[in-house]
């Protein structure tokens, strides 16, 4: 069976003269490669170390790196085809890693894979294999990077077009090598232009975009733990990104990954419709800021390489972190860059300094006075939490002080008393930060998170359940910088537990609603209902959770999906505190996403984030006649259940 | 340019107020306090002031202990130094007992300019500014919204009534009372509050200061507003009940 296989020819001898050549060649391939990267280390490990980072536990470590870099997973399930090309060329490198090192080894007479032999056989056989594969794989790129060139690939890179060749000579001489038998010139002829394809591939990694080669894998297994995280300041003179000095290790390191795909770009929902931010220019532009003032700089970030403008023109939605198949954390690197502008005064903005005084003195982003949401506790009788209720229903700034959140918080105290939950609300209550923490307002979020810690601590809180998928990770997550958090859940996640029990009503409405629509029956209120969900980023990207609203909002009529949904929903435009920021440049991201889900033609956007919900009545509102109705997926259970409690 | 500005700390204006068991002042235990307004307005003209003419912004501030916090603020939005008045009796004392107070500190500063609010959100008596000015034997302008620096003087714009404005310009040293909204205040931020701790603070008592606290005006009494509120439907047709309207419009609540 084996003696069937080819055989790879090899040159059988090296005179003393190839071995100086090769031995030369290496070295100054090497040479060429340690030149650029020794430095580009160099500034990676100067940069200051990341407070708060963790090596442990590291089993997730492993567990992503395997699934992300090993098999390639992300990359492939977010663009199938051009993934799938990628893992055949990542997947052939790896296999030559054997073959590449015998390769060198056999010129000194050190070879351990025997052409002839069986273990060496079968082995140069397989990578015969992936070398086919990766050989397809990379036309297929090329192909694509030159002919079909998508938005975000940007100019045309001959850099790209020559690793490319480098990589098919690569691939081909190896494969020619089966079909010449030795010894004869032809075979000294391929081993060579293989050898000197693979050393001049060599130093042209470090200088290219081809450094993920070497630094993706680290950048990975060495993320910051979990999505999105802010990490914590450190010290008296630490206000964020502010200059070179402050650019940490894995910021450092994550720089010089990006393999330039614009995957991030792509999804951005600012570069989109037309703003000034590409997450993949703040990546490079941190690069080239590294290589000309480098990582212990006074000079200012924002400035040469970046801009103020850009910085806060991130919805940090996270759509460019998720997809980012190296490793590169967006969202921390954009709000470090507005901590730095923040926290120093530097950034002069008439609504966000508007947002801060409005929470410096009072307790709720929209300004208001506490009184209003005392009267709406007062008027609609919602108990005041007292320690021996199940839930502290944190009804957050919308829920307390905008009519559309309040009817959502009301929808649900009317879901939860039909379900016989115990709930009461807090007398006071200030804004989780959620808003001035992604601004960069740190002395601002201290404050509110430390107060609200306090005021849940002695009101003896145990489980949050909140409306606001803003609320819920900023209390889980970003105040976890001050104190112990309650445990807070968001309401889809409450609703798909007690399933079973809001099933009955709310699917007889649908169906009652079907067969006779009663005059009293709201517009388009019908058991027909087609209903299209809208992810919030932060329940859907921060928070992973995707099915639970789906389930609850089926209830009420048939689901339809967004074009970009789930992991790859298309952001509203409020969020990192953007709600309450002026006038957009370029379009309106509200309306892109609002015309997208009415294209859909559901009767109904079904939504589960207050944020969300206001920035789509405006922008449906804007469109007119025929939009599609608004509803949070709680509204639509709380509508099946029978008027009279 | 020296630069004293007079800030008080009072209620948020987020917090419960209760009248106090002898009606006299407000409970002032578990309140939130905050920087009066228009003394904010005052700061920020000063800081905007230091920041195009060089020179020193002192923040001054009477009142017990927890003034501190307001005065830190200042320190934190970039006043150079502070004097903290300590004085437990500032409710006891009428607007002339704290004018006296703050003058006694400013003296030995010989300030180039003092700026404070027009009035308190508290109180507001609108006297402080004014009687601190006489005191000090400088000339004085009230409802201020803008300074402008001349060679040797100022510019000052002022409210009047009705959306009129006035231009004047007069001799430094001088009081200036300020008017809320001229500038954009600016938010606190990490930096300034980080900053603050290494500024002087300077606690001085009013005995210290010299100032008797016997009052010439004592407050009686006070009271919440009672609520009133009356609704009256208009009948008739629609034209009868507007010109209903406009009658009492102008008779009664002479709006028009």
């Amino acid at each position: 069976m084996i003696d069937l296989l080819p055989i790879l020819a090899e040159p059988r001898q090296f005179v003393l003269w190839q071995r100086c050549l090769f031995a030369a060649l290496a070295g100054a391939s090497t040479y060429g490669f340690w030149r650029r990267f020794g430095p580009i280390l160099g500034k990676i490990l100067q940069s200051k170390k990341d407070p708060g980072f963790r090596l442990f536990p590291i089993g997730k470590r492993v567990r992503d790196s395997v699934w992300e870099v090993l098999l390639q997973a992300k990359v492939i399930r977010e663009r199938p085809l051009v993934g799938f090309a990628h893992a055949l060329v990542f997947w052939a490198f790896c296999a030559f890693a054997l073959v590449t090192l015998n390769h060198c080894a056999a010129i000194f007479g050190l070879g351990f894979l025997d052409p002839a032999g069986r273990l060496g056989r079968c082995y140069f056989d397989f990578a015969a294999l992936f070398a086919i594969a990766c050989a397809a794989g990379i036309l297929g790129l090329f192909v694509r990077r030159f002919f079909v060139r998508p938005r975000w690939l940007g100019e045309i890179s001959w850099q790209s077009g020559v690793i490319a060749l480098l990589i098919f000579v690569l691939m081909s001489t190896y494969l020619a090598a089966f079909f010449v038998t030795g010894p004869s010139s032809a075979v000294q002829a391929l081993w060579w232009a293989h050898t000197l394809t693979l050393l001049a591939f060599l130093p042209l990694i470090p200088h290219t975009k081809h450094l993920h080669l070497v630094l993706s894998p680290f950048t990975v297994f060495l993320s910051r733990g979990s999505f999105a995280q802010i990490p914590p300041l450190s010290g008296d003179e630490d206000f964020g990104l502010v200059a070179g000095k402050d650019l940490t290790q894995l910021v450092s390191l994550q720089a010089y990954s990006c393999v330039e795909c614009g995957r991030c770009m792509e999804h951005c929902p600012a570069n989109a419709t037309g703003k000034e931010l590409n997450p993949k220019e703040i990546v490079l532009g941190l690069r080239g800021y590294l290589n000309e003032f480098g990582p212990q700089s006074e000079e200012p970030l924002l400035g040469k390489f970046n801009t103020q403008a850009a910085a806060f023109q991130c919805t940090t939605c996270g759509a460019c972190e998720f997809q980012c198949p190296v490793g590169i954390e967006h969202v921390p690197i954009i709000v470090g860059l507005r901590r730095g502008a923040v926290n120093t005064g530097a950034w002069e903005d008439n609504y966000g300094s508007k947002l801060f005084l409005a929470l410096e003195k009072g307790s709720n982003a929209l300004g208001m006075p506490a009184a209003e949401r005392d009267k709406f506790v007062e008027k609609n009788a919602l108990p005041i939490f007292d320690g021996t209720q199940e839930y502290c229903l944190w009804l957050g700034c919308m829920g307390g002080y905008d009519p559309r959140g309040r009817e959502i918080v009301l929808a649900l105290v009317r879901v939860m008393r039909h379900l016989g939950t115990t709930f009461g609300v807090l007398r006071k209550e200030k804004c989780t930060g959620d808003p001035v923490r992604r601004l960069g307002n740190d002395l601002l979020f201290q404050q509110l998170a430390e107060a609200n810690l306090e005021a849940l601590a002695q009101s003896k809180t145990k489980k949050i359940i909140t409306i606001c998928p803003h609320c819920v990770r900023t209390i889980q997550e970003d105040w976890k910088e001050f104190g112990t958090p309650p445990e807070v859940e968001h309401h889809s996640e409450f609703l798909a537990r007690h399933l079973p029990e809001i099933v009955a009503p709310v699917s007889r409405m649908a169906v009652v609603g079907a067969s006779t629509p009663a005059l009293s029956d709201p517009p388009g209120h019908s058991g027909n209902e087609t209903i299209v969900f809208h992810d919030p980023c932060y329940l859907g990207r921060y928070r992973n959770v995707y099915d639970e609203p789906r389930q609850i909002a089926a209830l009420a009529g048939t689901l339809v999906e967004a074009p970009r949904s789930h992991e790859r929903s298309f952001c509203c435009g409020a969020g990192g505190g953007l709600a309450f920021l002026g006038e957009e440049t370029g379009e309106r991201v509200s309306q892109v996403r609002a015309a997208e889900l009415a294209a859909t033609g559901a009767s109904i956007v079904a939504a589960a984030c207050p944020f969300c919900n206001t920035m789509f009545r405006d922008a449906l509102a804007a469109r007119g006649e025929g939009a599609p109705e608004l509803l949070d997926i709680v509204q639509l259970v709380a509508r099946g259940l029978p008027t009279e409690e | 340019m020296k630069i004293v500005v007079a800030i008080k700390q009072v209620p948020d204006r987020d917090a419960p107020i209760r009248i106090a068991a002898n009606a006299q002042w407000i409970e002032d235990r578990d309140l939130q306090w905050a920087m009066n307004e228009p003394d904010a307005y005052a700061l920020e003209e000063g800081l905007q002031l230091k920041e195009k003419h060089g020179g020193e912004v002192i923040v001054l501030s009477a009142g017990p202990e927890r003034v501190g916090s307001t005065i830190r603020e200042a320190l934190a939005k970039g006043a150079d130094r502070a004097i903290h008045i300590l004085a437990d009796d500032l409710g006891a004392r009428d607007a002339l007992g704290v004018a006296k107070l703050l003058a006694a500190a400013i003296k030995p500063e010989n300030p180039d300019l003092v700026l404070t609010g027009l009035q308190s959100e508290d109180l507001g008596l609108g006297q402080t500014g004014v009687i601190l000015a006489e005191l000090l034997g400088l000339p004085h302008a009230t409802l201020i919204l803008r300074v402008e620096k001349t060679d040797a003087a100022l510019k000052v714009k002022r409210e009047l009534e009705e959306g009129w404005f006035q231009s004047i310009e007069m001799p430094l040293p001088a009081v200036l009372t300020m008017q809320s909204g001229g500038n954009k205040l600016r938010y606190a931020t990490l930096m300034g509050i980080k900053r603050a701790k290494t500024k002087e603070l300077r606690a001085v008592n009013a005995a210290e200061l010299g100032v008797e606290s016997a009052p010439t005006a004592t407050l009686q009494q006070i009271s919440a507003p009672k609520k009133q509120k009356s609704t009256l439907i208009l009948g008739g047709s629609a034209k009868e009940a507007a010109t209903a309207l406009v009658e009492k419009l102008k008779t009664e609540a002479r709006v028009l």
